[in-house]
């Protein structure tokens, strides 16, 4: 009954969100932030508690399946978290725009649909909530108008191929075993060939990979998240892209199980091979493509292509260590790219909009908790330690360098640098260097815009500092498919290949900085001085002329970029070109006449009759 | 325990005086090689403690907070790096949290010279970290390959397994790596043909061309601990470790003498020159290592 009511309360709280805008415009904002925490209530009340719901409906003769499982709640949790967080920032974020009840129901419904994406236990259910999540999206991507609109549109157009291949899938399976339920399909999967298997998980696959954004699919996710909304941003890259992601966990692990990863069939293990090739150049490309955007939520945008490259990686190595590596990182991901796309969200604010790197700068002075908190997330993201990235990424190389991969390891690790790169220049370009004369009066974010960069933060460092916590839920994921059980101590991962701690490393960098910081009070104490007084060789630096990190990585540009053009992108701009010949040529058909018309009826009686005849006389 | 916090306290002490003393050689002999006399071989001593005294100017708090983390960084990376059989945290993630921890030192300096919003320390840091992605590539294939040689992540069992066979730079295909090593050192030290990123006459020393009093006395001392992480790396995982600190100190030191006639002699090449240098070389070498370790 749980689940069926966590939807209820989901898709009724859109609906009721919609219409209270319509009566009252504070009592809309109330409703939504009042829905979206009582939903983070209710997933927090149910863990723990798996259970199966059947609801049986005679649509077709299906039954509509919920299921609870560690994993399913793991994502729920972060669903509901971010979705919260991401309203709470909308309060002041989207205030004074049009279509404000559109915007929160949008909200609300995506998030309730993607808790029934997770809820779903059979197929049917998880197609149904899937398109509802991929419609959604599609209209509150394009609610900024412009260039959005595009963005938009070439996101669900990517979307609409990989659900058809989800589809096809779905009905292949439903010839093939009669049945749409998860856990039937998967205890059965032994009755069916290796080529079909992989047959239909390469179908899955296309669809999956679109949402996740995986290399040859990702080409709508830079336009899509740069022109979002900031919230939304922060919950497409956050959470949104993640749900291709469980549906790959749920093929890997679930549909083929671990009997079957794990087996030394070579046809199965080339794949699974493929995949984790495929998530070594998501993690290189689109991190080195990062580095030479100028405009703040692109750099993030490619960066989360890149992200998920760790955790395709991590998953598809089929052991616990990859697995949990894969599983944190998602965790992490969510936390630490939904703050970043909340700082530049902060500062867009603040700013009506800018968000050309090139053109902002020294807003330390000025917003200093956006700046503390964005420095937090771009350390997770590079994977400091001490920050939670560090432990998943840490994971992730271990059982790269395990398994005998090391040139995926490098693949990733070279990834580390290019984020450094980027994000150096990220935090540098708004928040460091010289502050613009313009943005001398700039104030700092308002509290309801805080809170949830703040939250997420001490969440950062918090798993950073204690990841046995989230490692324990997530080992329990692992052992419900299979997996050996991993050493989990509060403080990291004992093992005999290698041991994780994060206390000693958190104690000897507090005990270094106090050490050091003790000698730098000894020292004779600095005088503050204004950001003009700066030695230039005697002569004067020319104030709010100069952004000195315009071309930042200049040198390196110039190497570099001829290598690293969006070549799939172009391939698919010119495919569109193609077909639109194509299709011009066949509407030429459609001359208007009627006679012409009948005339090709004729044709196609006399060619049906050709071919019953042809058959006959077979 | 008591032995263990011993360990802790003297392997950065160490540290810091051997990197002290290799700053203190290297104008030496600098100096010899080019038919001067030289200061005294303590002059950055008595600079060090000169600093501290002096006037200072800073330009906000992540100014202040950027290079104390720096140091701090330096001093932790010190402690997961073993010294003979000194092994103070060595234990604990072995080479992949040295290699993330050693990420704080660029990313603190960085930051504290990015409040400072001088033009040359934009152009340093641009350069500063231009040039570690080019060292990089081959440092993480050396890792790598000594990583997959090994078959283990551990710095520990690396010198333990090194100390009953041979050194690794003497068996079959690491010999590549240690060679690959051996040519970015200069790199990842910041030492002369690659001091790109503080280069005195054309960028002002970069980065620390905003600090004075105690921010450069840190600066000194971060450098000479960095001088000391790149060189026990290189010894610990390619020249064999070393059974007790006397060894391992003249391990040291014979390979800074070395890295220092180098030093000595060559000119400073531009920053595309010494990427284009480090990505052919040193990465063609560290990739046939690491594919001769696969096979």
């Amino acid at each position: 009954m749980n689940l069926q009511l966590i939807l209820l309360v989901g898709f009724g709280g859109a609906i009721v969100t919609y219409f209270a805008g319509k009566v009252w415009k504070a009592l809309r904002e109330l409703f939504a932030v009042i829905f979206s925490l009582i939903l983070v209530g209710m997933i927090i009340y149910v863990y723990n508690r798996y259970s199966d719901e059947i609801l049986k409906i005679g649509f077709l003769n299906f039954n509509i399946v919920f299921r609870l499982n560690a994993l399913s709640w793991l994502f729920a949790i972060m669903i509901s978290g971010i979705t919260f967080l991401s309203i709470l920032f909308s309060l002041k974020y989207i205030k004074g725009r049009e279509n404000l009840n559109f915007y929160y129901a949008m909200l609300l419904l995506v998030n309730a649909s993607m808790l029934g994406i997770v809820f779903a236990g059979d197929l049917i259910s998880f197609y149904i909530f899937w398109e509802i999540m991929s419609w959604s999206t599609f209209l509150l991507i394009s609610y900024n108008k412009g260039k959005a609109l595009n963005a938009g549109l070439k996101y669900i157009i990517m979307s609409l191929v990989g659900s058809m291949a989800i589809l096809i899938g779905i009905i292949l399976l439903y010839l093939k075993f009669g049945s749409l339920d998860i856990s039937f399909i998967s205890a059965n999967i032994n009755t069916v060939s290796t080529k079909y298997i992989i047959y239909i998980s390469s179908l899955f696959f296309i669809g999956f990979g679109v949402k996740s954004a995986i290399v040859p699919l990702h080409t709508w996710l830079p336009d899509a998240h740069s022109e979002a909304p900031s919230p939304f941003s922060a919950i497409l890259s956050g959470i949104l892209i993640k749900m291709g992601i469980y549906g790959f966990i749920i093929i890997l692990y679930i549909f083929w199980g671990i009997k079957i990863i794990t087996t030394l069939n070579p046809t199965l293990n080339i794949f699974t091979m493929v995949l984790s090739i495929i998530g070594a150049l998501t993690i290189v490309i689109p991190t080195f493509i990062a580095l030479l955007q100028n405009d703040a939520k692109r750099l993030l945008a490619w960066h989360s292509v890149g992200q998920m490259g760790y955790i395709i990686l991590g998953i598809s190595f089929g052991t616990s260590l990859g697995l949990a590596g894969g599983i944190f990182h998602i965790i992490n991901h969510a936390s630490f790219k939904a703050l970043l796309f909340l700082t530049v969200g902060a500062v867009e604010y603040r700013t009506q909009g800018v968000r050309d790197l090139n053109s902002l700068g020294g807003f330390i002075k000025k917003m200093p908790v956006t700046f503390i908190t964005a420095l937090i997330g771009a350390l997770g993201i590079i994977g400091v330690p001490l920050t939670n990235g560090f432990v998943s990424k840490w994971l992730i190389y271990k059982s790269s360098i395990l398994e005998g991969h090391p040139f995926l390891a490098f693949a990733a690790l070279i990834g580390t640098w290019g984020t450094i790169l980027s994000f150096y220049k990220f935090i540098h370009n708004i928040f460091l260097g010289q502050l613009p004369r313009k943005y001398e009066n700039i104030k700092k974010a308002p509290f309801s815009m805080q809170l949830p960069l703040i939250i997420l933060s001490v969440l950062i460092i918090l798993f950073g500092i204690l990841p046995g916590i989230p490692l324990k839920v997530i080992n329990a994921i692992g052992i419900s498919f299979g997996l050996k059980s991993l050493n989990v101590t509060i403080w990291g991962i004992a093992s005999d290949t290698g041991t994780l701690n994060t206390i000693n490393i958190f104690s000897a960098v507090l005990v270094a900085s106090i050490v050091v910081w003790l000698f730098f009070r000894i020292g004779k104490k600095s005088k503050k001085v204004p950001q003009e007084s700066n030695y230039a060789a005697g002569s004067y630096i020319p104030e709010g002329k100069y952004h000195y990190t315009v071309e930042f990585y200049g040198p390196l540009y110039r190497m570099i970029a001829p290598y690293l053009r969006d070549v799939i992108d172009d391939f698919y701009n010119w495919l569109a070109e193609r077909i639109k010949v194509l299709c011009n040529g066949i509407r030429k058909i459609y001359t208007g006449d009627v006679g012409i018309y009948v005339l090709y009826i004729l044709f196609f009686l006399a060619l049906l009759i050709f071919i019953y005849l042809r058959q006959v006389l077979w | 325990m008591v032995t263990k916090i011993i360990e802790i306290i003297i392997s950065p002490l160490m540290a810091f005086v051997i990197g002290i003393f290799f700053l203190g050689l290297s104008r030496k002999i600098m100096a010899r090689i080019h038919w001067r006399y030289g200061p005294p071989i303590y002059q950055p001593v008595i600079d060090i403690i000169k600093l501290f005294y002096q006037k200072s100017i800073s330009h906000g708090f992540i100014f202040d907070l950027g290079i104390i983390l720096a140091l701090a960084g330096s001093i932790v990376v010190i402690l997961f790096i073993p010294i003979g059989k000194i092994t103070p945290l060595s234990s604990s993630g072995g080479l992949l949290v040295i290699l993330y921890l050693m990420l704080i030192i660029p990313l603190g300096i960085a930051l504290s010279g990015g409040e400072g919003a001088n033009p040359n320390i934009s152009i340093g840091i641009s350069r500063k970290f231009i040039l570690s992605l080019g060292y990089e590539v081959p440092f993480l294939l050396i890792l790598l390959t000594v990583m997959k040689h090994y078959k283990t992540i551990s710095i520990v069992e690396v010198v333990n397994i090194q100390q009953s066979t041979k050194w690794a730079i003497f068996s079959s295909p690491l010999f590549l790596s240690g060679i690959a090593y051996f040519l970015i050192l200069p790199a990842m030290l910041g030492i002369r043909p690659f001091d790109i990123p503080t280069a005195p006459q054309e960028i002002a020393s970069g980065p620390k061309v905003e600090y004075g009093g105690k921010y450069l006395a840190f600066m000194l001392i971060e450098h000479s601990l960095h001088l000391y992480i790149g060189i026990a790396l290189f010894v610990n995982l390619l020249l064999g470790g070393a059974s007790n600190i006397i060894i391992f100190i003249i391990k040291v030191i014979i390979v800074f003498i070395i890295g220092l006639f180098i030093n000595a002699v060559f000119p400073r090449f531009r920053i595309e020159q010494a990427v284009k240098y480090l990505w052919r070389i040193p990465t063609i070498l560290a990739l046939a290592g690491l594919i001769l370790t696969m096979v």
